[in-house]
Formats: structure tokens, C-alpha cells, sequence
């Protein structure tokens, strides 16, 4: 019996169909907004009454701003803390728990591993922030445990110090975001054919070797999703900072997110803010697009 | 998020590593043990949450957040419960958190088919597009959808919250789920559309049961997701009665003064249900995936 | 029919309507003060009698949070979901910037007809009267203060008797008591260098090099910053922490840690304003204490307390206008003062307790001489932000005085320049 191999263009049609509801909320919610934000960031307006024309004003006031070049800088670095870290990291304990821990201890102590590391996933972030603003107080129990093994030395005034913010934020943020990576990872396992490990153990590849050769390589499109949204997530992160450290001590922690957060709301320089948007989202829209081809050539090398 | 296959083998054999029956014993123990101090490393926190929430105002005031607490003492926790009409609070957040999960899973999957199974032209453009409705950072929508809202006569409305956040978690529902669908086993579609079925059947009937499992973790992140969200809530819904969880917990931040066991009991409480709803559904993130029908 | 007849039911039937409409009336009301403060302990009262006198109207209280009111204040004033009065922050950059956005009801009027201009004078209205640009000191009436708030030293009384130590008054005499309780190997001061105290204490060091001339400029940013105050508070708090009088760690502590050392007996001393009295007055049964002014010529931080607005979107302007009348009356005024709060009309003599009669009489010693310094985040949207982290930065050495003092400057400067 001839099966069609391909659809005729008449069916193909009632498909575009199934993407009104999803074009039309999308149109609605994102995109009209995305160009009122685009116009809003060429006029001087305080978010009641008509705004002001003002040409490329904000922009120019942009260049020479430097909380906004600052806080461009601080991106760089959360992305380390947002995507880089949390990717390695999460990539070894979901090889770890799903091969390992699920062979020595079995499913439920696996299970039960990836659960308590995806809590943090689920605290609100006003939450975190209030407990780990207790952790990493000058009293609180970092600097606790550190003179208490004789290391008070290194204690230090965790959030309040410009030298230590940024980099006791990037642990508050460690900790949010490995959940997300083990989980997928560990989902993303599960697809992967054992009879490839098998045959790998009988050419005598260890457990490094085996993550390298196969693991690594057949999660490519868990791994390719995750890089993708953590950097996005990375560039436009803004909750964290906003419940630890409100962008301080002294703009250390600053991030564009907050920065826009600020005018938008606190000075009420709309224009502006929405400027810094605009920025932010090209940048963001960038380096997606830059990541993405970066995905099909590899995609194509295979 | 994860590229979960609907249809290859589940891995229900135990991997290579058990059968390294020489390196065994002390390795295990070592590697165990080194992970329950990550655990507990990572669990702190919550600990903290739940030991300050039941400490009496005077026991924190003398002792300090981390000591334990002396007594039980649920005034806090009763407290925040009262001011906060907290029953109303968690009704308005499970109501959104779930129809979002709801709506933005069904947006995800009609346009995860279009894309996925339909190829239509212009799948790669549309993709990097809905990217796009990720990327936004929300303080840059907020004025223009505050106007849409006012305009429409849904400030102030749960529905409005909804709308809004069902579109943006599909972006990322739709991404995830039509890089599923797009290596679905061709056949099985082949054999339904044989028997007569269209579009909208073969959606129903064929895909759906097969992807129920990856539409049980979209919506799960869903839901855990929106119940955190506090940006958009916090703006557009102005009615304490319409609040959630999360707008309620900025309730134990005084002008100038807050409350440290309150706080914790508003954490305790705030993270509760999605905790619960998170267990609940850990299940399906186990199981992973059904066997497909071709193999 | 009969003419006159028809008139009648006509008019029987409009009378009707209108009793309709005044049967369903609603009045929607806010504030954000703490259910167990003065002021929401006095209000809540208050409103209880209101409900009695006004049996037909359906009263609304819902109790909100600083944090939604301070994000989206605007969007909401501007909207049909404006409630008939609330509480509103005062100053420049929230009560100023709606008054000017024109989301409020001016009260000018009722303040002549409704007999407030007898309880408060011209001189509690500085921060009520916000013109075009919602700069504060000149305009109409856009709110109306109950209450007022200073900042001050609270100390503990045992803890100075203990070491023989007298309130001070002059700078130097505080001096010398922090070097006291430092020789005893006590450090003095409490100090949330992360949050509102910081500044408070830098404001309070500020403003006793402050004159008239330097106040109205400073607050009502009519010129370029003049930073000899600031420079001398800079330097001042430095030399504090450099001599131990402060913690090094203090910046990251939050003002409920602070408060909390002296709560609890540790630091004798603690800068902070009144809002901490109703927290003090139920927390501390240990040991005596009491308040000071940091000792000043005539300025010092304090204000009026938070503005009682009524929004141009108000269904119900002339029951909030009875509102803020029974608050003003004597009966309200002195009872906010039996519950700790700082009244600014109540009569010492009706007061029964302490703790209120006391700030009541601070407050009028600071108002009779107009030393309302204000706050000095006031002039600049934004600027209690940009004041945590410098004062952060300044405590942590990241910052010498000199570019402490620089910095608030040019962002100062430029807000001015940017009117």
C-alpha cells in the first residue's frame, strides 16, 4: 500500500491553524509591549500622563552611565554563576546519582537525592533571600563554622563587603540553579540506550571515560537547552539580587535587570529604563542567536 | 529542559557500574557520604525556615536565627496566617499556578504540533522568535501591559495574571515540546491519518497519550514557576483579595521594621504547597517516559 | 393623574434612588503602618467609631504593604482601583511626584472649613503643600499628617548609670561617652549599616552643621550640593569605627539586627527613629531606657509622619475628609499617644503613658524651634539607594570621606540639574 511521504500543501495549511492561539496571546503579551518599550525608551515620560519626544536622549545618557557599564560587567560574571557552574555541575551529579547511586543504592535513594537538590527550585526567591541573608550575616553560620575550625580569618561580612557580594550572590545562586540542571540531565538519561554503556565497559572504558564518550555527547540537546535558557536567565537575572543585596553594597551586585527595575519604579524615568531594556534585550537576542548557530553546526557535524 | 523522547526504552537495568564488583564496598560509602554532606550543605536553608517559624519572638530576640529553637511556638506561624488572609492567598495562587500550567501547556502543545509534526515553513523563524518571549526581561512589559489592562477592564484581575503568564511559560513549553515532537515516529501518525483521522484527532488521540508524561513535567515547571513569580502579581493585581502568595509574603517588610519569625513562617508557609505539588509530580519525572508503540 | 401628584411620585421616587445610592456607599480605606504600631493600633480604633457613626456606608480596610505601594503607588492612584483615602509616603519623590502626576484631591479647602488649620499650623504643612513639579514646602494641600517621627539616640538607661555616665549634650560629650563604654570593653553604638539606620546617623552628624539657608537648599534641590555637612559626618563616622565605637561588620546588618543589640543589652546606645518605640515598648523588660536628641543647634532628622491622601479617582472624598477630622480630634490625638505613637496636637496633660508623652514632648521640643530637618533621602528619587551604598562603602573604607562626600555630589547635582 502507498503511504504518502509527504503532505499535501492544502493539509500543511490547517497546521498554521493550531498556531493562532499561541500567535495571537504571543502578539498581545510580548511583542506589542517589546515595540511600546522600544518607543517609550525615545521619550522622557514618568508613567502617568503623555511622554515626552526625546529623541536618542536616553541613549546618549546610557554611554556615559556608569552604574549601566557596571552592571554590564556584573553580568559577565553571574553568567559563570548562572550557567557555567551549575551545567558542570549538575552534569556530574546527574551521571553520578543516575548511574551510580541508582546501581549501589537503588531508585529511591536517587530519587530521593535529586528531590532535595531541586528544593531549591521551588523556594520563592523573597524566601531565600531572607534565609540566607541570616547565613551569610557577619554572625551567621558561614562565619560561624569558619572560626569554629579555626579559619576566622577568612570570616567576612559576606553581603555587605563590595570585594565578597557578588561572589556570595553567585552562591546563593549556585545553589538555586543546580535543581534544574540535575533534573533535566537525569531525564534526559534516561533515553540513552544501556546497551551503549554496556558495550563501553566491556572495552574496559571507566566511569570518567564513559561520561565522556557517550554520556556527554547523546545528551547534547539537554545540554544545548539548558546552556541556552540558564544564559538567557543569567543575563536578565534580577530576583536574587533584588531580595539579597539591592543591587549593592556600593552598585557591587548591580545587574541591567535591577537598573531598570529602579527607574522604572523608584525614579520613575521610564524613558530611560526602557532604554537599558533595549539594550539588555539586543544583547540578550544576540548571543541567542550567536549560541543557536553555534548549536546547528554541531548539530551538522554529525 | 529536558528533550524527553517519548518513545525509546526506559532504562530499568542496572548500568555497567554495578557490575565493577571489585571496586565496590568503600568507594560506594565514600561517594554516598560525600553526597548526603551536599544534602544536608544544601537542605540548610530550609531547616532555617522551618526552626525559626516556630520560635517565639523572645527565643529569636535572645538566641539568633541559627540556635535551635527552645520551644515550639506557633504564634508566628498563626500570625501570618490571620494577616495575611493566607487561605485566600494560597486559593488565588493555586488557581493561577494551575490554570497557567493548564492554558500554557495546551498553547505549548497546539503550537509545538504546527511546529513539531507539521514542519510548517517557518518553523526555525517562529522558534527563535517565541525565544524572543523569554528573553524580555518583565520590568520592560509591565507599563504597556498595565495600560492593556486598565483598557480592557482587567486590572486587578487574576485573569489578567494568567493571560500574561500562560503566554510567557509557553514560549519556553513550546521550544521544549517541539524539539520533542520533532523526532515523533512518523508512522504512527501515518497509520492513524490511514484511518481517517485529522489534524485534530491525530493530536488528540495519538500524540497526546504518548507525550502525556512530558506534558506532566511542562506543567510542573509551570506551576512552580508561577507560583514564585512576584513582579507581574505585585503590579497588577491591587486588591488584597486577588493577591498570591508570593505579593503576600512582602507583608512581613514593614515600612521600617520586620519581623524575623514571621518571615519564617511566611517562608515556611509560602513554600509548602509547591513542595507538596512538586512531590507529588516527582513521581512522573521518575517514570521518565512510556514505551513507544512502534518498537 | 393629578400634576402635583405626578411631582410627587416623581420626586419620591428620586428621593428613593438617591437614599438607594447612599445606602450602597462604600468606603475603601488603606494604610501600610504595622497592625501593632501606634498609628495602626489608633487607627484601627478610629475606624471602628467611623463604622458606628456611619452605619449605612460598607467600610473597606485592607491593609497593604510598603513595597507594593512604593512600586506600583502610581499605577494604581491612576486607576479606577484607587480607594477613597490611604496612606501615602511624604516627600518629593511619592506624595510629590503623584501630587504633580495630578492623581490627588487637594485639601485646602477643607482645611480652613473642616477646622484643621486650628489643630496644625502652617508649620505642619511643609510636607502637606507640593507644587507643579511635586517639590515640596509651597502648592496646595495634597495630604494631611496625624503623627510625626524623629530620629534619636535611645539608650539604655541601667547601662549608662552602671558606668556613671550622663546624657550627653554636646557632640563631644557623646564622644566621650562611646570612648567610656569602649574603655569597658563594650562597643556603644548599634549601626544597620545595610539599611535606614546608616544614613539616619549620617544624617543626624549632617545636620548639626546644617543652617537654615543649607536645609531649604538641600531639600528643596534648589542649587548644587553644598557637602561641608556631609564631609564633616562622613569624616566623623569614619573616626567612629576607626576608634571601635561602631562595628566593622556593621554594613551588613539590617536595622531588626541592630535594633536587636539593644534589645537584647548589648550596645547601650542605638540612632534610629520613632517607628522602633512600639517595638521597644513590648520588647524590652530587662532594663530602663529612654531617649536623647543627638545633640544639634536646631536641626534634626524628622518629619511629619506619612500623609493621609485622598485620590482624585475617590468616590467618597467628603467621608475621608470626616476621616482625617477624627484623627486630628483630641480624643485620637491623645489616644495614638497612650499607644506609644508621636502625636503632634495631643495635650501632655491627657497622656497617661510614658513612653508617648515623652515623644510627644521630644517632638514638640523639635518643631517649636523648626528643626524638622526632614530626611535626607528626600530630594532625589532614588537617592535612599544611592545613600545605602555609599554609606556601605563609606564603612567599609572602599570610600574616603572626601569621595564619600563626591560622590553624593554628582548624583546629587544631577538631579538637580535635571529638574
Amino acid at each position: 500500500m502507498a503511504t504518502p511521504s509527504t503532505v499535501s500543501t492544502e493539509d500543511k495549511r490547517s497546521f498554521y491553524l493550531f498556531l493562532l492561539p499561541g500567535a495571537i496571546g504571543f502578539i498581545a503579551i510580548v511583542l506589542v509591549p517589546q515595540l511600546a518599550n522600544f518607543g517609550l525608551s525615545f521619550t522622557a515620560w514618568k508613567g502617568v500622563g503623555t511622554p515626552r519626544f526625546v529623541g536618542l536622549q536616553n541613549y546618549e545618557r546610557l554611554l556615559s552611565d556608569g552604574q549601566f557599564w557596571g552592571s554590564m560587567s556584573h553580568t559577565l560574571l553571574f553568567v559563570i554563576s548562572m550557567t557555567i557552574i551549575p551545567v558542570l555541575i549538575g552534569l556530574v551529579l546527574a551521571a553520578l546519582l543516575f548511574d551510580y547511586i541508582r546501581a549501589e543504592f537503588g531508585e529511591t535513594a536517587s530519587s530521593l537525592f535529586r528531590a532535595a537538590l531541586y528544593l531549591p527550585q521551588i523556594l520563592p526567591i523573597t524566601a531565600a533571600g531572607v534565609l540566607w541573608g541570616w547565613i551569610l550575616s557577619p554572625t551567621g553560620v558561614v562565619n560561624i563554622v569558619l572560626r569554629a575550625i579555626g579559619l576566622g580569618d577568612l570570616a567576612q561580612n559576606w553581603l555587605g563587603d563590595a570585594t565578597y557580594a557578588l561572589p556570595a550572590v553567585s552562591l546563593v545562586i549556585v545553589w538555586i540553579q543546580i535543581g534544574y540542571c540535575l533534573v533535566v540531565f537525569m531525564a534526559g538519561l534516561s533515553r540513552i540506550d544501556p546497551a551503549l554503556y554496556e558495550a563501553a565497559e566491556l572495552d574496559g572504558a571507566g566511569w570518567w571515560q564513559r561520561l565522556r564518550t557517550i554520556t556527554i555527547p547523546l545528551l547534547a540537546p539537554e545540554i544545548f537547552v539548558v546552556v541556552l535558557t540558564t544564559l538567557i536567565a543569567a543575563l536578565k537575572v534580577f530576583a536574587p539580587i533584588f531580595v539579597l543585596t539591592a543591587g549593592g553594597p556600593d552598585n557591587a551586585t548591580l545587574v541591567p535587570s535591577y537598573l531598570t527595575y529602579y527607574h522604572f519604579f523608584t525614579t520613575q524615568r521610564v524613558g530611560y529604563a526602557a532604554s537599558i531594556a533595549v539594550v539588555q534585550t539586543i544583547l540578550t537576542i544576540g548571543l541567542a542567536i550567536i549560541f543557536l548557530r553555534f548549536q546547528a553546526q554541531q548539530a551538522g557535524k554529525e | 529542559m529536558a528533550d524527553i523522547a517519548p518513545y525509546s526504552n526506559q532504562r530499568t537495568e542496572t548500568p555497567a557500574a554495578a557490575r565493577d564488583m571489585p571496586r565496590r564496598s568503600p568507594l560506594r560509602w565514600l561517594v554516598l557520604g560525600l553526597l548526603t554532606v551536599l544534602l544536608l550543605l544544601v537542605l540548610f536553608p530550609f531547616f532555617l525556615a522551618v526552626s525559626n517559624a516556630v520560635k517565639s519572638s523572645v527565643d529569636y530576640a535572645t538566641n539568633g536565627p541559627l540556635a535551635l529553637p527552645t520551644g515550639f511556638d506557633f504564634t508566628a506561624l498563626k500570625k501570618f496566617w490571620d494577616v495575611a488572609d493566607f487561605s485566600r492567598k494560597l486559593l488565588n495562587s493555586a488557581i493561577i499556578s494551575l490554570v497557567v500550567a493548564a492554558l500554557g501547556v495546551l498553547i505549548s502543545l497546539l503550537n509545538a504540533y504546527a511546529i513539531g509534526i507539521g514542519k510548517v515553513r517557518g518553523s526555525r523563524v517562529i522558534l527563535v522568535v517565541l525565544l524572543l518571549g523569554i528573553m524580555v526581561p518583565q520590568e520592560s512589559i509591565v507599563y504597556p501591559l498595565y495600560y492593556m489592562a486598565k483598557a480592557s477592564g482587567l486590572y486587578d484581575t487574576q485573569l489578567a495574571v494568567i493571560i500574561i503568564f500562560a503566554v510567557i511559560q509557553s514560549a519556553f513549553g513550546t521550544y521544549l515540546l517541539s524539539s520533542v515532537l520533532s523526532s515523533f515516529p512518523k508512522e504512527i501518525i501515518e497509520a492513524a491519518e490511514m484511518d481517517g483521522a485529522n489534524r485534530w484527532q491525530v493530536l488528540w488521540q495519538v500524540v497526546v497519550p504518548i507525550l502525556r508524561p512530558s506534558l506532566f513535567v511542562v506543567g510542573t515547571f509551570f506551576f512552580i514557576w508561577t507560583w514564585n513569580e512576584f513582579l507581574i502579581p505585585l503590579v497588577m493585581l491591587v486588591s488584597n483579595n486577588n493577591q498570591t502568595v508570593s505579593v503576600a509574603m512582602g507583608l512581613t517588610r514593614g515600612q521600617n521594621m520586620s519581623d524575623p519569625t514571621l518571615q519564617a513562617a511566611a517562608s515556611l508557609l509560602g513554600m509548602a504547597p509547591t513542595l507538596i505539588f512538586f512531590l507529588i509530580f516527582q513521581r512522573t519525572l521518575t517514570r521518565g517516559v512510556v514505551v513507544g508503540a512502534v518498537k | 393623574m393629578k400634576l402635583s401628584t405626578l411631582a410627587m411620585a416623581i420626586g419620591a421616587v428620586v428621593l428613593a434612588t438617591g437614599l438607594a445610592q447612599a445606602q450602597d456607599k462604600t468606603f475603601n480605606i488603606w494604610w501600610f503602618e504595622d497592625a501593632a504600631s501606634a498609628q495602626g493600633v489608633t487607627w484601627t480604633k478610629a475606624l471602628e467609631e467611623l463604622k458606628a457613626n456611619h452605619p449605612d456606608v460598607t467600610v473597606n480596610f485592607e491593609q497593604k504593604t510598603f513595597a507594593q505601594l512604593q512600586a506600583s503607588g502610581s499605577m494604581i492612584l491612576n486607576s479606577d482601583q484607587a480607594p477613597d483615602v490611604l496612606e501615602y509616603n511624604k516627600g518629593n519623590a511619592t506624595a510629590g511626584l503623584v501630587a504633580s502626576q495630578g492623581l490627588l484631591t487637594p485639601l485646602d479647602d477643607a482645611y480652613t472649613s473642616l477646622g484643621w488649620d486650628k489643630i496644625l499650623d502652617e508649620g505642619s504643612l511643609t510636607l502637606s503643600r507640593y507644587d507643579e513639579l511635586g517639590v515640596y514646602g509651597s502648592g496646595s494641600i495634597w495630604g494631611i499628617s496625624t503623627y510625626g517621627e524623629y530620629v534619636s539616640a535611645f539608650y539604655n538607661i541601667d547601662m549608662f548609670e552602671e558606668a556613671g555616665l550622663a546624657v550627653p549634650t554636646s557632640l563631644d560629650e557623646l564622644t566621650a561617652v562611646f570612648e567610656a563604654f569602649k574603655a569597658q570593653g563594650i562597643t556603644p553604638l548599634a549601626l544597620g549599616g545595610a539599611d535606614t539606620s546608616g544614613q539616619h546617623v549620617l544624617a543626624s552628624l549632617a545636620y548639626t552643621k546644617a543652617d537654615d539657608t543649607w536645609i531649604s537648599n538641600y531639600q528643596g534641590l534648589k542649587a548644587p550640593l553644598d557637602t561641608a555637612p556631609y564631609l564633616f559626618a562622613a569624616q566623623t563616622m569614619v573616626d567612629w569605627v576607626a576608634k571601635g565605637y561602631v562595628d566593622k561588620d556593621a554594613t551588613g546588618i539590617k536595622d531588626p539586627d541592630a535594633a536587636l543589640q539593644f534589645t537584647s543589652g548589648k550596645a547601650p546606645v542605638y540612632i534610629s527613629g520613632t517607628w522602633n518605640l512600639g517595638n521597644f515598648n513590648s520588647t524590652i523588660k530587662d532594663f530602663k531606657w529612654g531617649q536623647f536628641l543627638v545633640p544639634t543647634p536646631k536641626y534634626s532628622v524628622g518629619s511629619t509622619g506619612n500623609l493621609w491622601v485622598i485620590p482624585t479617582a475617590s468616590k467618597n472624598p467628603e467621608l475621608a475628609k470626616e476621616w482625617i477630622s477624627l484623627l486630628l480630634s483630641p480624643k485620637y490625638q491623645t489616644e495614638q499617644a497612650n499607644n506609644g505613637g508621636v502625636s503632634i496636637a495631643a495635650d501632655p496633660a491627657t497622656v497617661t503613658n510614658p513612653v508617648g508623652q515623652n515623644a510627644a514632648a521630644v517632638f514638640k521640643e523639635i518643631a517649636d524651634k523648626q528643626g524638622l530637618g526632614f530626611y535626607p533621602d528626600w530630594p532625589v528619587p532614588g537617592f535612599y539607594d544611592v545613600l545605602i551604598q555609599k554609606v556601605a562603602g563609606l564603612l567599609q573604607a572602599t570610600l574616603t570621606p572626601e569621595q564619600f562626600a563626591d560622590e553624593l555630589k554628582q548624583a546629587y547635582d544631577d538631579a538637580q540639574a535635571n529638574q
